[in-house]
């Protein structure tokens, strides 16, 4: 580890701290503080993995009710954000199993619903198009690659988690993260640019 | 072991340079100055990391302030279960010591009266038991009570 790292870990250390004492003791205010930290990257992460926003926002709601059920079992020697990410990962394929019975590391299928485009608020209308153009063109091409992979793609590039981090939240070893990092690049890169030609 | 230079530069670029040495960073920026289809590959990750980041996903503020008042309602209940439940340990472990402390000199008081009154062995023994018994049971019951009274009285905020 570099020391850059070793000076982030050193200071994030108190915060992990004091958050996993609050969390202990279901301090509500910590809670509400949580909530608005997280609120973006959480709703990201669990709409890409479940593919729907209204599911994820379901998820959402769930996910900081266990958050504080389970709480006492944070330990706070690790980032928060990972932790969190593994609670709402869990959550998501209790749901998934529930709905049907495969699991989130099936690929998913060509001939299902893209991925939900969320709205756009922007005021200018050029912005508006390119911008819709550019998000549909990512969405469609994240739809169609396996969700193993996806999930990947999102936590290392969109949540800027660590490999380490990422194999933290998955459950898989860095060396599988890293191979589906590279695979999910690979699968993604052609059809973003396929959408562009 | 990957031997071939391309696929590893391709896979130090998907980990974005995450975990790898010095020596791997000037290994890969080398190679992506002598080698078009890497660099090429570089400017499409880095492009495709630009258009995800770039995509409004947001959560709206209802469903914050929704969730914040769940939660803050289950932490409240949450807080009152951890607090009855403190009340029930301690009186258990009053109980207890009580108990602990008491028992041999009840014994011998009980086998001083059964002997002084003149009634069989069993009938003051049982009577001990019943002694021994009612107090501790009494106690639980009334702080159990206790704790679930001060629950309700803190009651959560509806909504």
């Amino acid at each position: 580890m570099n020391a850059t790292a070793c000076y982030f870990v050193n200071w994030m250390e108190p915060e992990n701290t004091a958050i996993a004492r609050g969390l202990r003791r279901h301090d509500p205010d910590l809670l509400d503080r949580l909530i608005e930290q997280y609120q973006h990257r959480l709703l990201r992460y669990l709409i890409y993995l479940t593919s729907s926003r209204e599911t994820a926002e379901d998820l959402f709601q769930e996910t900081w009710l266990r958050v504080l059920e389970r709480g006492g079992q944070y330990d706070g020697k690790h980032a928060f954000n990972t932790w969190l990410f593994a609670v709402a990962r869990n959550l998501a394929i209790d749901l998934m199993r529930r709905k049907k019975p495969e699991s989130l590391d099936a690929p998913r299928g060509e001939d299902e619903a893209p991925l939900d485009i969320p709205d756009s608020a922007q005021p200018s209308a050029l912005d508006v198009v390119a911008q819709r153009e550019l998000s549909e063109r990512v969405m469609a091409g994240l739809a169609g690659i396996p969700a193993d992979y996806r999930e990947t793609i999102v936590l290392r590039f969109h949540e800027g988690l660590s490999l380490e981090e990422i194999a933290a939240v998955t459950g898989a070893p860095v060396g599988t993260v890293k191979s589906r990092l590279y695979r999910g690049l690979n699968a993604l890169i052609p059809r973003l640019k396929g959408a562009q030609g | 072991m990957n031997h071939d230079p391309h696929q590893q530069a391709q896979e130090m670029i998907a980990c974005r340079s995450d975990g790898l040495s010095q020596a791997q960073q000037a290994w890969l920026e080398a190679h992506l100055a002598t080698c078009d289809r890497c660099r090429e590959y570089a400017n499409a990750a880095e492009e495709l990391v630009r258009a995800l980041r770039s995509v409004p996903i947001t959560a709206g503020a209802e469903l914050v302030r929704t969730t914040q008042a769940r939660a803050r309602a289950h932490a409240l209940k949450l807080q009152q279960q951890r607090e009855r439940m403190w009340l029930i340990w301690i009186s258990c472990a009053v109980v207890t010591l009580s108990t602990a402390l008491t028992t041999p000199l009840l014994w011998q008081g009980f086998a001083w009266l059964g002997a002084w009154i003149r009634v069989p062995d069993a009938i003051w023994q049982t009577g001990f038991v019943l002694f021994w018994i009612a107090p501790a049971l009494a106690t639980s019951v009334l702080l159990a009570a206790s704790g679930t009274f001060l629950g309700s009285r803190n009651g959560a905020p509806q909504g």
